[in-house]
């Protein structure tokens, strides 16, 4: 075989393997969003329909402007709200704690890359705060919120979120910030402005990019929470995933179509923030192992 | 000078600024800093950790009294905890689990990496398509996976029609594969974490050592494991670490879809914990299970700290710029 | 035996054409080298003879076989890159058997052979550090031992020395040139920097725009240049070129520009009149203090830069580069700006080039016209 054969030879075998991986990702995906659009005779059905005939939006008005309260039985013997409210919630909790944690992690960045405000194994330990999964903590920390009286609230879990959040703020926005080069603050601070100032007004802006990107990516993380949202609201502070739980116990059978539209309205502002930011996601999972 | 600096600063501050030491300043700046952070954390983590250690020592039974009178036990429960058959079998489900999870996403991922890390045409769409997965949430999955799974459901479906006869397994009813199964469907939602790893690790890869490896005379497979392999150890093990961290403590996927059944096949330390706590309401109990896995995840993060630690120094070490003006001829 | 063809070669990636239609032979143990501005075409033709690229178009032939098909690793071939491109996760000694662990070479010969090149390149005492922990210079000595210790047929070097500072550049070039010198095989080398290729090679190739300019000795290169391009590129500081006319007068013909009329000697009788530049190089222009009737020019002095070995002297002709003029020794150092000076270019050292770059003419009588240098076409 001459070269250029072996060449287009590989090239096969690559396109062949990658689009076997790429049918296995859309499926699924596939699969939920044409469920979202089947009435309710072809949730389930022998040989399963592949193709919603006719689509319908049903299932969409059902879920998303339902006056349908679907009493939903289990463990969630409580009426189901309109998601409206679950998703007021989640953008509130989601976008404010990570507001908060990228602000102040950027700031704690900049202390560690500049005063070595952290030690690497300080670093590290942050990291691994993160790491440690949430179960093992929720039931104390239920109890200690009721009784401080955050059950229940957007703060308390607000916090939670936030707190979870800033180790890979931290991390993220250090790498960002290590490539500012030192002279640009030197030169601030010869012309006399203050720490703070430089940070605010010279480092944060020059790295705007990557401060969006990792909001962005700590977005993503805040949204799809679920344990802590679960535990820790009853009825005020419901978030979009919990919503989408509620769908379990649900008295009326599986509501296939409707989960299907609920997730569909979860999922999508998550890809398309996530499909915003691909070019950054390496950089926020490398943490120190990747050379720049 | 001063005058000028006095000019463009707040007055007052020029005077002050002078007197106040440059390492005393920045102290006060660091400490400034970390001071919220500090405070989040004890008001938070400290008490949390203190109630869990009470009632790993108190037996709370929670209709009986308040919690704040309950019997001090001393060691019973965490040795209960310890002679409980079903908190090893929780601990060994979890380990599998997350090792089944770990290497799938891991082997998956640096394969999918490896295809795709030189230009080709497609490449960004590939690339696209292949993050998806882990940008949508668990409980979509779990939901998602339930309708997918379902004796008469897509996946059977496709299987009868690539195997010829009616194929009806039952992924998520059968004990012996519903943890298996769960594991897959971890796989299919994590590998692109593990993918944009490794692609980043490989991407950083220098390109001319392995041109000077092509031309000193070695094939593919070589260089793949003298040169790439040693290189992207850092990368690997990152891979493997998180995602076996996380692994370990996974809830909502496994909870959603099968809350840990069918019976108990699918109960990992997570669900245990979960239903000892929530639905059998014994507290202490699940206090003590929730503080002895704690422990144990600890210690696996220690021992993970200074894996990376010190595979972080190689690799500074190793592109450290080679010394400057001065060296022996 | 190593002997290279390139026969038309073509090389493009996506819109840029960054070879087209080369040819050229080497010869074995020829020291050529490549030498041009950045994208030439010149690291591009030493990628498709390594095999790191394929060509769109044309041959390759090693010893008169084909190679267009052979991987890098089956053609016999050395190369050092211009950033060492060690292994930095192995020691210099393991970077330097690599090849031979490659070839299955056993290890006691392994280590035999090892130590003679380390001798050779003078890194003995360097063997068990880390390439990390080597300067610059060191590393590229590594670089070569590694492939010094394949024994190919011909070593390929990509700009080897550029990312070193002067002094050390000077240093390995020596060791580049003794190494040739010592093992007499096919060194085929590519840089931007004129003076490494005036000093290594047997032949040069000058390349501009993915063609070859004019390949020569580095005599003929310097003193018979075949376009402005290449009189520009070599010898430092650069040869000045004037633009201006040909036109020939009732006493012969005469160069004209702004604020010169120069007299051309009897080599460019034969020329139609136009538009030409006129080339000399500074060395050439000679510098007498005052003002002659008899001189070229009658100017002012601009700028004075006494360097030790030479001094510049810098004039104002109406071009946008100024006139520069070398002179030896420090005769000329007391000189200012605005004293006035006579100079004369020596007329056997002139050259003109026609509106298209090539060089028409040159003062030197029984040169005819430099066709006969270009070899490979020009588009």
């Amino acid at each position: 075989m001459t070269r250029s054969q072996r060449r287009h030879a590989a090239a096969a075998v690559r396109y062949a393997a990658l689009t076997l991986w790429a049918l296995i990702v859309a499926f699924p995906l596939y699969w939920m969003v044409s469920t979202s659009f089947k009435p309710s005779d072809q949730w389930f059905s022998w040989p399963p329909v592949w193709f919603p005939s006719p689509p319908t939006l049903e299932n969409y008005r059902d879920v998303w402007l339902g006056t349908t309260s679907v009493a939903a039985g289990g463990q969630y013997a409580m009426e189901m709200q309109t998601p409206f409210l679950a998703l007021r919630n989640t953008l509130l909790l989601a976008f404010g704690a990570t507001t908060l944690a990228v602000l102040y992690g950027s700031i704690i960045a900049y202390g560690v890359s500049r005063y070595r405000l952290l030690s690497e194994v300080r670093m590290f330990q942050l990291l691994m705060l993160r790491m440690v999964p949430p179960i093992v903590i929720v039931a104390p920390l239920s109890l200690y919120y009721s009784y401080i009286g955050l059950l229940d609230s957007m703060f308390g879990l607000g916090v939670l979120y936030f707190l979870s959040s800033l180790p890979y703020a931290v991390w993220m926005t250090k790498s960002f910030i290590d490539e500012v080069p030192r002279e640009v603050e030197q030169a601030a601070e010869i012309l006399g402005a203050s720490r703070w100032r430089t940070i605010f007004e010279v480092v944060l802006p020059l790295i705007r990019s990557g401060l969006v990107a990792t909001f962005m990516f700590i977005l993503i993380l805040n949204w799809s929470e679920y344990l802590l949202a679960l535990i820790l609201s009853k009825t005020h502070v419901v978030t979009l995933p919990v919503e989408l739980s509620k769908y379990e116990g649900s008295t009326e059978g599986r509501l296939f179509g409707r989960q299907a539209a609920l997730s569909v309205g979860i999922t999508v502002p998550l890809m398309i923030v996530g499909i915003l930011i691909r070019k950054h996601l390496a950089r926020g999972f490398s943490f120190g192992m990747v050379r720049r | 000078m001063a005058e000028v600096l006095a000019g463009a600063v707040p007055a007052g501050t020029a005077a002050g600024r002078r007197e106040v030491s440059r390492s005393r300043a920045v102290r006060r700046f660091k400490w400034i800093i970390l001071l919220p952070l500090l405070l989040t954390l004890f008001s938070l983590l400290i008490p949390v950790l203190l109630l869990q250690l009470y009632f790993s020592f108190h037996q709370w039974t929670v209709y009986l009294s308040s919690w704040w009178n309950a019997d001090f036990v001393a060691f019973d429960i965490f040795a209960s905890v310890f002679t409980d058959p079903r908190f090893g079998w929780a601990l060994l489900r979890s380990l599998a689990f997350a090792g089944g999870s770990t290497i799938g996403c891991f082997v998956f991922g640096f394969l999918l990496a490896y295809l795709i890390y030189r230009p080709f045409r497609g490449q960004a769409l590939y690339y696209a398509l292949f993050i998806l997965p882990m940008l949508t949430v668990p409980i979509v999955i779990a939901y998602t996976g339930q309708m997918l799974l379902d004796r008469s459901g897509p996946l059977n479906g496709i299987l009868s029609r690539l195997s010829g006869h009616d194929v009806q397994v039952l992924w998520l009813s059968n004990p012996d594969i519903a943890l298996l199964t769960v594991t897959l469907l971890d796989i299919w939602n994590w590998t692109p974490f593990s993918f944009i790893i490794m692609l980043a690790g490989l991407a950083s890869l220098p390109k001319e050592p392995i041109e000077a490896a092509q031309i000193l005379g070695a094939s593919s497979w070589r260089i793949f494991l003298e040169v790439q392999l040693p290189l992207l150890r850092p990368v690997i093990l990152l891979a493997l670490i998180l995602r076996f961290l996380d692994a370990m403590g996974a809830f909502p996927i496994i909870w959603a879809l099968l809350q840990g059944g069918p019976g108990t096949a699918t109960e990992t330390l997570g669900i245990y914990i979960y239903i000892t706590t929530w639905q059998d309401f014994n507290v202490s109990l699940g206090a003590a299970q929730s503080y002895i896995t704690m422990v144990m995840m600890v210690v696996i993060v220690l021992g993970a700290i200074q894996l990376l630690r010190k595979e972080k120094r190689s690799l500074d070490q190793m592109y450290a710029k080679p010394a400057e003006a001065g060296e022996a001829g | 035996m190593a002997r290279i063809e390139l026969v038309n070669l073509a090389k493009s990636y996506g819109p840029v054409l960054a070879v087209r239609n080369l040819s050229f032979n080497i010869e074995d143990g020829e020291f050529i080298v490549f030498v041009g501005p950045s994208g030439c075409g010149k690291t591009t033709t030493l990628r498709l003879i390594a095999g790191f690229e394929e060509p769109d178009r044309g041959e390759i032939r090693i010893d008169g076989r084909v190679v267009n098909d052979l991987e890098p690793r089956d053609r016999g071939l050395g190369m050092v890159f211009q950033s060492h491109a060690l292994f930095p996760h192995k020691t210099v000694a393991q970077n330097i058997e690599f090849g031979l662990r490659m070839k299955k070479v056993g290890r006691e010969e392994r280590v035999r052979r090892v130590l003679e090149v380390a001798e050779m390149v003078r890194l003995t005492n360097l063997l068990h550090q880390m390439p990390s922990a080597c300067s610059g210079g060191e590393a590229q000595r590594v670089a070569l031992a590694r492939t010094l210790v394949t024994n190919p047929s011909t070593f390929l070097l990509d700009e080897p020395l550029s990312s070193l500072d002067a002094k050390l550049r000077r240093e390995l070039r020596a060791e580049c040139d003794r190494l040739h010198q010592e093992l007499k095989k096919t060194f085929i080398y590519v840089t931007h920097d004129q003076e490494e290729a005036m000093t290594l090679a047997d032949r040069i190739v000058v390349m501009r725009s993915g063609q070859i300019e004019q390949i020569g000795s580095p005599m003929e290169i310097y003193s018979n240049p075949v376009t402005d391009f290449v009189a520009d590129f070599f010898g430092s500081p650069s040869m000045n070129l004037i633009a201006g006319e040909l036109i020939h007068q009732g006493t012969g013909p005469r160069f004209h520009s702004i604020n010169i009329s120069i007299a051309l000697p009897d080599p460019f009788n034969d020329l139609p009149d136009g538009a030409v530049s006129l080339g000399i190089r500074p060395e050439n222009v000679i510098v007498q203090p005052g003002a002659a009737a008899t001189a070229d020019l009658n100017l002012p002095v601009r700028l004075v830069e006494p360097l030790g070995k030479d001094t510049l002297l810098y004039f104002d002709v109406g071009s946008e580069r100024p006139l520069v003029a070398v002179c030896e020794g420090l005769t000329m150092a007391e000189m200012e700006a605005g004293d006035r000076v006579a100079l004369t270019f020596a007329r056997e050292w002139i050259f003109l080039f026609g509106g298209d770059g090539r060089c028409i003419a040159r003062g030197k009588p029984g040169s005819a016209p430099m066709r006969a240098q270009l070899a490979g076409t020009r588009a």
